[in-house]
């Protein structure tokens, strides 16, 4: 102990605070600056999801030939039977490009434990490291021990269903380049790791790979594995760089391929066009100006409330023992 | 402390025993306090002076130890297994430390539960973490922990090496070159049995019978400050036989007989077989380690105990551990949080299980679940829907688990911690005078400061100053009582003026009487008086140089600070007691010196409740002086003579009790020849008993001390401290009941509750001192019949606002005395007591013995849930400083074994009010606080892991990542908690010392209760579902993946979580700043670096900004905090904005401060 100057603003818990109060000036400002914030954020995401055209197709039922729906699971698993599809959409709304195109599975659950750890990182991006398969379960190695690469049921259950799309007799392209992250072309998959001994096993889980094209560049394995977060979910598939006018008729030739069946899971395309806020979703916009309205409608109550039944602040007399004088 | 002491000696001594019921002959009263002590279920780890060590049964002959004085071979080879004088504090060794650190760290229940997950989480088929990552956390509390225990540990080694290197004088054995001096020889060598000589000012390295001393009468002084903290000197002999044939030839020898290591340090019985002759050893002939020899030039003395037998050593032992309150509490919400792990546990498996129900068919195609691996044709990792539901619970178990704040408890220690700092730093709590700073000694029950219902008080030392000061006489029934200046009084030894060190108020005429050298029986007697003041007594004067080289200064020294006022007295009115040795005192008597040889002295015990002295006087007389307690002391005058004078000594101490001083009766007789020789012969024959000496020499005492005259008695006054009537006011403020427990009279006892304003005028005493157990039920009968009657009274009058406040100020004190409680307390009339007791708003106790002060303790503590505080300072308040829930110590004049046993210690009753209405009431709100919040944004968290798992077909996938899911509680949300909970203040001291009545917050239970923690748990799952839904309903049908949206998930509840800290934060300085937004930003940082390395599989993600979309979830929050902070405010709301608006500092620093107002002396 020193002497009094030792004792600083700190050891004494002294030190220079600001010391917030709710007063009702506060309370009712701060319910009108929240309003005031929300309800425009909300309106113009709002707005801004009404702009998105989205055009989506169920077509895993649909594509079943009439004799075998009674039996997709025979349909699907027969290699025999063609799986080609033809569906035809029309367009709602003139739609700007690019057009983003979507597949979307419904209760396909990505993020099952047993699916969601089934992969082996490191496999996928150093060359060396090709026998490494640890995680991959069940789909490590070939019956005979060779590593399969990709590895793991993620891989092994690649999405393998194809469109291709006409207007009239136009062609419209879909590029499918730069459809993954860029991220994860350059990190995650290696360019000199090629497949090998994919897809070769007793259960076909879906698409097959080209031995001859690095893993890098095969963009819908690598949208494929980056899992989605929910049982439905949008994966891209490319973008049309054509501008669509309402009423056109696109003519939609798909291969129906992946079995989703066998679990009831539903297939979808969807051809969107995108907002600087994503897509076609104005749940947040709803949200916004739903909480922003309440604040407003709370800045009123409690003004009035304030008016109604007013306090003076630090008035002694609301003290416990002030308002009950009875007790000692 | 009280005044169970005796008036007249400071050493703690054995409680009286209870008067046996006249029924009743079994139990001897030696056992009873031992027999009491087990009753109220004291720890006997605890070191605890008042049990007696002279049973019978411990004083068998196979119970003692010989010791061959010089021979520590012989003494080894006659008796193997005297520990040698090494110690050893430290735990651990360098081998051992892994191990056993360990063990003491798992001996937690937390630590186990985590080590438990750990554990589980190993199993390849329930890991849901890697290894790595689900270790880290446990490794590092662990580790951590044992840093802080290695560290710790590591001092001890140090210290233990330091004290056994040390080096001390011992006698070479005569055969060995140099036989026959003093060899200096390492501490841990001694043994017992080796002679050691020890020079002023050393310290004593083993406990040792003194053998000789440079002093030719054999005394040595020694200071005890290490071992009891009192700096007073004490004085020790060496017994004249040894001392002269050390004298004579410098030889030691013998063979001595003791009784077996024991932790009484102020009891000791031993005989010395020397020359053939048997000597007897008593506590006054033994030195302590630890000791510091003084005023002394040498002293030599044999090892009796060494190293860890040590009286020092067999006390050193921890304060028993307490638990808080909140603690206690806060394991019934973890049961309920436990309950709430398995229901979601449970759920999650069981939907799991129902799940794979609906699938059973499907699971070999779905893509992803894939049942078998082809490659073996089995199924791969699934055992059937029944194992699978089981393991899927196990999994819950380790994702939930977080929902169970372990780290709480590692929060709460840092807290604590922290708390401890600012109250120890606290100015208002240092004491200048003695230059003490508040003390935390038990760190984990700093909360329950602030929930104090009851304070149990001590009077002497605690209330008062234990600075005695001489007041008034009365001799031969002539009150002298109007003292006024003090004069000194000096006298002239070898042309130097010796001056004591303090000077007495005196009466101008009783001096003037003294002085007038007259030969009439008045003059006589006053002298008398006096004379018996000097002699009957065991101070020491200490002769100190001052500047003036003329000029000596006289020091009394002794253990009794009544017998120092005394002798300061005496001195003052001209008898001043200039020396003295074992066998004589030198007095001053008017200018002319005396010699009074000390024939004999019986102490102080508290059966007799007096001590005597035999002197024989210059003119060959033989007087026996007694001074004790009155009731001791009219008990055993002459009765046919002086009956006119007891009367008046009578009146004047009931005055002077009731001025509140201490009194005390002084009597002489004269010894006759044969009277003086046949006591003699019964001192020596009980003085060297070694079996019953206690008993022997009381029996002694009591056959002499008959057939008084009284001399007069004295009136002492123990001042109160500084500013104790305000601070029973703050406390009495405060809704917080005040008791006094005293072992002074009745009258006394009544005086200081007037002076310290604790009694009124306006308060009904209820008073019961009863004799029998019949009486003592009647008398609280009809107590419990007043209360009632009053509170009638006072209830029916609340239909009038006027009689309502008239009623209201009628209050009730109890006083009740030992005697009365001997009846009650352990009997079924407790139950009665308890009722009275709960009726009056002051409650006295006076006469109490100290195991009787922690049954009234126990009283409470065991029939409410109301929390008691014990504070005193003295050795008897030990037994009720550690049954009370916090106990707290004074560190003053009376050692250090009450602040030894205590909770807190500082160094004045005042501190009391700023510790609980201030820190106190902090330290709840904080803790409470810091409790509930961990709470909660654990349970939001685990929440919303739970949310997600409805979405992943059952199988606890995490969207969240491992590292993010572990550093939540550690990183993310740990540090703006521990800092608000250090530093937040609610309201400012000035505040809370203002208004005393804001106590009650804690005392209610207003900050932590089951319907809080409900509210908290409701706020968590009302969080969770907006963090989780939002950005659900946000990106359901989109293209975004798990690493995204589990980064989404992760930075939303930090921000929720602080956000809602921030918003409940009450006072913002530049620290909690920091701690709140640098969080939230390195929340942030840490998601972009975990998403920055392209191992992890959220590599690259972008978008978790929008996370802080979830701040919609604080709405509700702010709303009812807004709606009660204004319509139903609490008082701590109120006194917020009395401090915002006013200026509480000014207005009320005169009532702060409390400075004194009048003197409460009357």
């Amino acid at each position: 102990m020193g002497g009094d100057e030792s004792y600083s603003k700190f050891t004494q818990q002294e030190l220079p605070a600001c010391k917030p109060i709710l007063t009702p000036k506060w309370v009712v400002s701060v319910f009108f600056l929240v309003g005031i914030i929300f309800v425009p954020v909300g309106v113009v995401s709002l707005l801004a999801a009404r702009d998105v055209v989205e055009i989506v197709d169920r077509y895993d039922d649909a594509c079943v030939p009439a004799n075998m729906t009674d039996n997709k699971l025979a349909y699907i698993q027969n290699p025999n039977i063609s799986k080609d599809c033809t569906r035809t959409l029309t367009i709602t709304e003139d739609m700007k490009q690019p057009i983003f195109v979507y597949y979307q599975l419904d209760n396909f659950y990505q993020n099952h434990r047993r699916y969601v750890k089934s992969r082996n990182d490191g496999q996928l991006r150093d060359a060396a490291k090709a026998n490494q398969t640890s995680a991959c379960e069940p789909e490590k190695t070939t019956a005979d021990g060779k590593p399969i690469v990709p590895c793991g049921l993620i891989a092994w259950s690649l999405f393998n269903d194809t469109y291709s799309f006409t207007r009239g007799n136009e062609n419209l392209t879909v590029d499918k380049k730069d459809i993954s992250w860029k991220s994860d072309r350059e990190h995650k998959f290696g360019k000199n790791v090629y497949p090998s001994n994919f897809q070769n096993g007793l259960l076909k889980g879906g698409g097959t790979l080209d031995p001859a094209i690095p893993l890098s560049e095969q963009e819908d394995l690598i949208v494929w594995m980056r899992t989605a977060a929910l049982p439905t979910f949008r994966k891209l598939y490319g973008r049309i760089y054509v501008d669509l006018k309402k009423n056109d008729t696109i003519t939609v030739r798909l291969s129906n391929n992946y079995n989703t069946y066998n679990f009831g899971g539903k297939k979808k395309l969807v051809l969107s066009t995108a907002t600087w806020l994503g897509g076609k979703n104005d749940f947040l916009g709803f949200a916004y100006v739903i909480v922003g309205g309440l604040c407003f409608f709370l800045a009123f109550a409690f003004t009035l409330l304030y008016f109604i039944k007013p306090r003076k602040l630090g008035d002694h007399n609301y003290l416990s023992w002030n308002r009950h004088p009875a007790g000692r | 402390m009280a005044s169970e002491r005796p008036l007249l000696d400071a050493s703690p001594r054995p409680p009286p025993p209870p008067p046996p019921p006249a029924s009743s002959l079994l139990p001897p009263p030696q056992q009873e306090p031992p027999l009491r002590a087990d009753r109220l279920a004291f720890s006997l780890d605890v070191p605890d002076p008042f049990r007696r060590e002279d049973h019978p049964q411990q004083q068998q002959p196979d119970a003692s130890r010989s010791v061959v004085v010089g021979d520590p071979s012989a003494a080894a080879a006659a008796a193997a297994g005297f520990a040698g004088n090494a110690i050893r504090t430290a735990k651990y060794s360098v081998l051992t430390f892994l191990p056993r650190n360990l063990f003491e760290q798992f001996r937690r229940l937390s630590y186990v539960y985590f080590l438990a997950i750990t554990v589980l989480n190993q199993l390849p088929q329930v890991a849901v973490f890697g290894r790595g990552a689900s270790v880290l956390p446990l490794a590092f509390v662990l580790f951590v922990t044992a840093v802080k225990d290695a560290y710790e540990d590591f001092r001890r080694h140090r210290s233990d090496r330091q004290e056994n290197n040390r080096l001390a004088r011992v006698l070479a054995a005569f055969s060995a070159p140099g036989g026959g001096e003093f060899p200096p020889k390492k501490w841990k060598h001694i043994r017992v049995g080796d002679v050691v000589r020890v020079a002023s000012s050393e310290t004593l390295p083993a406990d040792m019978v003194l053998l000789a001393t440079s002093d030719p009468s054999g005394v040595a002084h020694v200071q005890t400050v290490n071992l009891d903290g009192e700096t007073n000197l004490k004085t020790r002999y060496a017994k004249q036989e040894t001392q002269v044939r050390f004298s004579q030839d410098g030889s030691v020898g013998g063979v001595l007989h003791c009784e077996r290591p024991n932790r009484n340090i102020y009891g000791f019985q031993a005989n010395l077989e020397i020359d053939g002759k048997r000597v007897s050893l008593g506590p006054s002939n033994i030195v302590l380690r630890g000791c510091e020899l003084k005023n002394t030039t040498w002293a030599i003395g044999v090892v009796v105990y060494a190293g860890k037998e040590t009286k020092v050593m067999l006390n050193s032992s921890g304060a028993p551990s307490k638990r808080s309150r909140l603690e206690t509490q806060l394991n019934r919400e973890t049961v309920i949080l436990s309950i709430m792990l398995i229901g979601m546990c449970t759920t999650a498996s069981v939907l799991a299980g129902i799940w794979i129900l609906n699938h059973r068919g499907d699971l070999e195609l779905t893509q992803f679940f894939r049942e078998k691996d082809y490659t073996t044709g089995k199924n791969y990792n699934y055992y059937g829907m029944g194992m699978q539901i089981f393991i899927t619970f196990l999994m819950a178990v380790i994702v939930y688990q977080v929902i169970i704040p372990i780290s709480l408890y590692i929060s709460m220690e840092l807290v604590r911690l922290g708390q401890a700092y600012f109250m120890g730093a606290d100015k208002d709590l240092y004491d200048e005078s003695s230059r003490s700073k508040f003390q935390c000694r038990a760190l984990n029950i700093n909360e329950d400061l602030g929930q104090i219902k009851y304070v149990f008080s001590d009077k002497t030392g605690t209330l008062t100053e234990n600075k005695m000061e001489f007041q008034c006489a009365s001799i031969r029934g002539v009150d002298y009582c109007s003292g006024k200046d003090s004069c000194g009084y000096s006298v002239v030894v070898d042309d130097l003026l010796w001056t004591p060190k303090m000077a007495v108020r005196t009466d101008p005429q009783l001096l003037k009487l003294l002085r007038s050298g007259g030969t009439d029986e008045e003059t006589k007697l006053a002298l008398e008086f006096f004379l018996a003041l000097a002699a009957c007594n065991t101070i020491v004067p200490l002769v100190l140089d001052t500047r003036d080289s003329k000029q000596k200064l006289i020091d009394y020294q002794g253990e009794s600070p009544d017998e120092q006022a005394l002798v300061y007295a005496a001195a003052s009115y001209g008898i001043v007691l200039v020396e003295r040795t074992s066998g004589y005192v030198v007095i001053d008597v008017l200018g002319d010196r005396q010699r009074f040889d000390i024939l004999g002295l019986h102490e102080f015990d508290s059966d007799r409740k007096r001590m005597s002295v035999i002197v024989g006087c210059p003119n060959k007389t033989v007087k026996l002086y007694v001074k004790g307690a009155d009731s001791s002391l009219f008990g055993i005058t002459k009765s046919s003579l002086d009956l006119d004078i007891v009367r008046a000594t009578e009146a004047h101490l009931h005055k002077y009790s009731s001025l509140g001083l201490r009194t005390l009766v002084v009597g002489m007789r004269e010894l006759s020849l044969p009277e003086f020789e046949e006591w003699q012969l019964a001192y020596e024959n009980a003085s060297t008993a070694v079996l019953g000496r206690g008993n022997l020499l009381r029996s002694v005492a009591a056959n002499i001390e008959n057939n008084i005259h009284i001399l007069g008695a004295t009136g002492i006054e123990d001042k109160l401290q500084d500013g104790v009537p305000e601070a029973i006011e703050s406390l009495r403020q405060a809704d917080i009941k005040v008791w006094i427990l005293t072992g002074d009279k009745q009258e006394t006892a009544i005086s200081i509750g007037y002076s310290c304003k604790l009694l009124t005028n306006d308060m009904t005493q209820i008073v019961i001192n009863s004799n029998s157990k019949e009486s003592c039920k009647r008398s609280l009968e009809e107590a419990l019949a007043t209360a009632k009657k009053l509170r009638i009274t006072s209830s029916t009058g609340t239909l009038s606002p006027e009689l309502a406040s008239e009623s209201a100020g009628i209050t009730l004190a109890l006083i009740i005395d030992g005697n009365s409680l001997v009846y009650i307390l352990e009997t079924e009339l407790q139950e009665e007591l308890f009722k009275v007791a709960r009726e009056c708003s002051v409650v006295l106790c006076c006469r109490v013995a100290p195991l009787q002060k922690a049954g009234i303790v126990a009283l409470i503590k065991n029939r409410t849930d109301d929390m008691t505080l014990a504070i005193g300072d003295g050795a008897n308040d030990v037994s009720m400083i550690q049954m009370a829930d916090v106990g707290v110590g004074i560190s003053g004049q009376e050692g250090r074994q009450a602040v030894m046993a205590s909770d807190f210690a500082m160094g004045q009753f005042r501190f009391l009010v700023p510790l609980l209405l201030v820190h106190g009431h902090w330290n709840y709100q904080r803790m409470s606080y810091m409790i509930l919040y961990n709470f909660y944004k654990n349970a939001t968290f685990v929440l919303v892991l739970f949310w997600y798992v409805l979405y992943t077909a059952f199988t606890l996938t995490t969207a969240i990542t491992e590292w993010s899911s572990l550093l939540y509680t550690v990183l993310y949300t740990s540090l703006p908690t521990i800092v608000v909970g250090i530093l937040d203040k609610d309201l400012s001291k000035e505040t809370l010392l203002a208004y005393p009545k804001l106590y009650g917050s804690g005392q209610r239970d207003e900050k932590y209760n089951v319907n809080l923690f409900v509210l908290n748990m409701l706020e968590a799952l009302w969080q969770s579902l907006v963090i989780f839904y939002i950005p659900y309903f946000a990106y359901r049908q989109s293209t975004i993946d798990m690493s995204s949206l589990g980064d989404l998930w992760a930075l939303a509840p930090v921000i929720v979580v602080n956000m809602l800290l921030a918003m409940d934060i009450f006072r913002w300085n530049w620290i909690v700043h920091a701690f709140v937004w640098g969080t939230i930003a390195a929340t942030t940082i840490c998601l972009f670096v975990i998403d920055s390395i392209w191992v992890l599989p959220g590599y690259g993600c972008p978008r978790k900004l929008n996370a802080f979309m979830s701040l919609h979830a604080m709405v509700p929050h702010f709303v009812i905090k807004a709606f009660s902070e204004h319509f139903i405010p609490s008082d701590i709301q109120i006194a917020r904005e009395i401090e915002k608006s006013e200026n509480v500092n000014l207005v009320n620093r005169s009532e702060v401060s409390m400075t004194r107002l009048d003197d409460p002396r009357r």
